[in-house]
């Protein structure tokens, strides 16, 4: 039975972690509606910024994430720019876009770090909260409390200011929110450049956890997808509760089959969400729609 | 519209001239192998061509279909003694098979989507190849024996494997004309260009994409076999390793021009020799580097080119002649 | 009175709450021009759509020459008769003209030359001969809507459902696409449109059906829709007027006119 409350604490764990990835993906799926391939590499950047602001300057990452969340911003926002704006209603070519991207990012880290696993190590990551006899990573119960709080400001944001307001109305409705003097373009560059903060955040926030290579991204972004599909395209809340949810699935299946099996896991929930119920658990818009609904 | 044989005369030609390669460089070990993986990731680009130029579906999991061929060859030969000549063909079917089971549920995904369910596709089949190490050696891989022989599919001269794979190149140009002018190739062009539309005129969109996909992976399949008896090694990272092999075939299809005939020949003829010399020249140094070149011209060309260097071609031809292409 | 080849018995379907359609019934006739009208959000576009089968009914039949075809997909219904052309129209961009019909033509011959050579027939037709291999891409509107009209044709269909076909043509183009229909109708194609124009449903049309907000409200002949007052209430109401003039003026109710 301990063993069971073990499995599903860590499977929360590890949902905080998949939500915290996952939300800067849906608010660019929602809005942008893209499929940003590139999300796990922003987040692998974030990494290694963090990384290296500790190594050269000694700051712990949850003081350098003030830095390179912004940093990694501004990259997400000319990538928007440059790169997605003049694809917006050719989505087969930004597969091709995003995923060049890709594997741009991922190999030039690899130019860079020569393919030497990095790790903070030690201390930051080491530390270990206990709870009657169980015991969990600090870092781990951080970053889960971390992703609930920008949970709740990224709800606050969306809700309260104009500007997450505009976001909203252009999840809902390119057309109308445009005839409402929305100026949807940089409604886009907006949202692009707080969805990549968001995954650099992620990235500084993970730090102290894994060891850092160029393909840790590549980890992330097939259980980011099943995240954002089963939480529902657009939804802030959706990211986070997908989140845990595919997390906890993934340890018990983890614990009680297989490890390995974890791609197999992210992807069954994936289609079988796809199938059954497009727009997913909280969804704004279904799934079906995004990048195929004629929005002019 | 061409008659047929202006058709088939143009193809004939086009293929001596992609054949001349392998008379020049007749004793040139090293560049005839660069030329045997041309003509092959030739044709596996014009295999995925089909689908994904023809009918729009942008699979990123081409590398299953490839895989299937690669193992099941392999495992024909090493257990069984079986010729790969005669495995090939049930192997393509099997892999075929796969293709329309899988595809079934998927292509009601459009788009991103589909080719997100693609790539998870491509990696669960790789976690399974790593797993089940009894039919695929795991991690470790499997290797096929030297024992040079014409039934064995094992040859002892370069420019016998660069005739073996523009052989296959050939083939599958020769099925892309063929399709592209069929009731079928239309059907995908016009399920690519509006799927409602489509509908409207009869056609039964699915049935027409899971048609593609079959073709699709049956001839990706046949790379795989082909790949597999000319390296003789396989292992899961070589085959499911996404810029190497599923993505590339998308990528050289783009760079030479999506769903035209010749693009994706012309794309590996482009690319392949380039990757090989930078791969070559700069690997130690700069581990990576071919791929990250191979993702900034992904980039730019989804940007700047998208209808490749065949439309490049027509784009200039165009306006040297003035057309529009009006009948008198 | 022959069989109705097309027959809609209560037709319903609702979107979240919001009926678009509200158990409508219809029936068309072979050699028949019927024209539906109604004030933008009527539900006609999608009354259209659970003919063709794009959309399923939440309630109701649809009947083609006396089958009941609910449970088919638009593919079938298109190889039973039906040709359909859509309200923002969709040619195939990267396709030449000709190729375009050729996708509608291919769907009773299966060889390339057969097919090619149908739609050459059907592009001569419908005025585009001259634009075959054209690309659909460089086509102007006018152009397009012929060759959907086309595309449809080559189909060899028995009834032609035109949704808006006439929307954003200028007075000669309105003019050209009437003395096109009319040709077809000659020649024994029975119509069921959806337009806008009141001035083409007065030259085009042998009976009206008019849809308020997913309702069938009335039907008639031209001249007695048009100067209905519960259609021009429906009209007015919603500041509707439809494009391209109208006859419609609220002095013209008569005494004797049928609501």
């Amino acid at each position: 039975m301990s063993d069971l409350i073990n499995v599903l604490v860590f499977g929360l764990l590890l949902g905080g972690i998949y939500g915290l990835v996952s939300i800067g993906l849906n608010l660019i799926f929602g809005v942008v509606r893209i499929v940003n391939f590139a999300q796990g590499e922003l987040v692998m950047l974030g990494m290694y910024g963090s990384y290296y602001a500790y190594t050269q300057y000694g700051l712990s990452p949850y003081v350098s994430v003030f830095l390179v969340a912004p940093a990694v911003g501004l990259l997400g926002m000319a990538i928007q720019r440059l790169v997605i704006q003049p694809l917006h209603n050719e989505s087969n070519m930004q597969i091709f876009a995003t995923f060049g991207l890709l594997m741009m990012f991922e190999n030039i880290m690899l130019m860079i770090s020569r393919g030497e696993a990095k790790s903070i190590g030690g201390d930051v990551g080491a530390e270990v909260v206990t709870l009657g006899d169980m015991k969990f990573s600090l870092v781990r119960v951080v970053t889960l409390v971390a992703v609930t709080l920008i949970t709740i400001g990224l709800h606050f944001f969306l809700s309260r200011t104009m500007m997450g307001k505009a976001i909203r109305a252009v999840t809902q409705d390119k057309r109308a929110a445009r005839t409402m003097g929305i100026h949807v373009e940089r409604t886009y560059l907006f949202t692009f450049g707080i969805g990549a903060a968001l995954a650099g955040m992620a990235g500084a926030m993970l730090t102290p956890i894994y060891s850092i290579t160029p393909t840790v991204g590549g980890n992330f972004i097939l259980a980011a997808f099943a995240v954002v599909v089963l939480g529902g395209l657009g939804s802030v809340w959706g990211a986070y509760w997908g989140g845990l949810i595919v997390g906890v699935v993934e340890a018990l299946a983890g614990f009680y089959i297989d490890p390995v099996l974890r791609s197999a896991i992210w992807f069954l929930i994936f289609l079988v969400v796809l199938v059954v119920k497009p727009a997913g658990l909280l969804g704004q818009v279904g799934a079906e729609e995004v990048g195929f609904r004629e929005q002019h | 519209m061409a008659s047929t044989n202006k058709v088939l005369m143009t193809y004939l030609f086009c293929m001596a001239l992609a054949a001349l390669p392998m008379l020049l460089l007749a004793d040139d070990a090293h560049w005839l192998n660069i030329l045997a993986f041309t003509y092959l990731m030739g044709g596996l680009a014009a295999a995925w061509n089909i689908i994904g130029g023809f009918g729009g579906q942008f699979s990123l999991g081409h590398g299953v279909f490839f895989a299937i061929g690669a193992y099941l060859t392999a495992q024909g030969v090493i257990r069984f003694g079986w010729s790969p000549w005669l495995t090939m063909w049930p192997i393509a079917a099997v892999a075929a098979l796969v293709a329309v089971l899988i595809s079934w549920p998927t292509f009601r995904l459009r788009g991103p989507f589909f080719a997100i369910a693609t790539l998870a596709f491509n990696e669960v089949a790789f976690v399974l190849a790593n797993h089940f190490d009894s039919f695929t050696g795991g991690p470790r891989g499997l290797m096929i024996p030297f024992k040079a022989g014409f039934a064995q599919m094992i040859f002892r001269d370069r420019w016998q494997y660069a005739l073996l794979m523009f052989a296959f190149v050939a083939l599958v140009v020769g099925i892309s004309v063929w399709l592209r002018r069929s009731r079928l190739g239309y059907y995908l062009l016009a399920v690519r260009e509006d799927e409602d539309a489509a509908r409207a005129s009869g056609i039964n969109v699915l049935s027409v994409k899971l048609r593609g996909m079959a073709i699709s992976a049956f001839l990706t399949a046949m790379g795989g076999t082909l790949f597999t008896m000319y390296l003789r090694f396989i292992d899961p990272p070589t085959l499911f390793t996404l810029p190497e092999v599923g993505v590339k075939f998308a990528l050289l299809a783009l760079i030479g021009g999506i769903g035209t005939i010749a693009g994706p020949l012309l794309g590996a003829a482009l690319i392949v020799p380039f990757e090989n010399t930078l791969r070559a020249e700069m690997a130690n140094a700069l581990p990576g580097l071919n791929l990250a070149v191979l993702g900034l011209l992904m980039v730019l060309a989804a940007l700047f080119m998208k209808r490749g260097i065949v439309g490049a071609f027509e784009d200039a031809r165009k306006r040297w002649l003035g057309q529009k292409g009006d009948m008198p | 009175m022959s069989q109705a080849m097309l027959q809609v018995k209560n037709a319903s379907k609702h979107f979240l709450g919001l009926k678009a359609v509200d158990a409508v019934s219809l029936a068309v006739h072979p050699g028949e021009i019927v024209s539906i009208i109604g004030p933008n959000g009527a539900g006609k576009t999608t009354f259209f759509n659970l003919l063709t089968g794009q959309l399923a009914p939440a309630s109701g039949e649809v009947l083609f020459e006396g089958q009941a075809i609910n449970p088919l997909p638009p593919h079938a219904r298109a190889r039973l008769g039906m040709g359909r052309t859509f309200q923002i129209s969709k040619p195939l961009i990267a396709l030449t003209a000709l190729e375009n019909v050729m996708i509608g033509a291919f769907l009773r011959d299966a060889p390339l030359s057969v097919a090619r050579d149908k739609a050459m027939v059907v592009l001569e037709k419908v005025g585009l001969a001259r634009l075959a291999m054209r690309r659909a891409g460089d086509l102007t509107l006018s152009e397009r809507r012929r060759l959907e009209v086309a595309r449809a044709l080559a189909l060899q269909p028995k009834i032609m459902l035109l949704d808006e076909v006439m929307a954003g043509l200028n007075q000669s183009e309105v003019g050209q696409a009437i003395e096109l229909l009319q040709g077809l109708h000659a020649q024994g194609l029975t119509f069921l449109i959806i337009e806008h124009n009141l001035k083409v449903v007065r030259a085009f049309s042998e009976r009206v059906v008019v849809l308020d907000r997913g309702r069938h409200i009335a039907e008639g002949s031209a001249d007695e829709i048009l100067n209905s007052p519960a259609v021009i209430q429906a009209y007015l109401g919603d500041g509707h007027m439809g494009k391209g003039g109208t006859d419609v003026q609220p002095g013209s109710v008569t005494a004797g006119a049928r609501a």
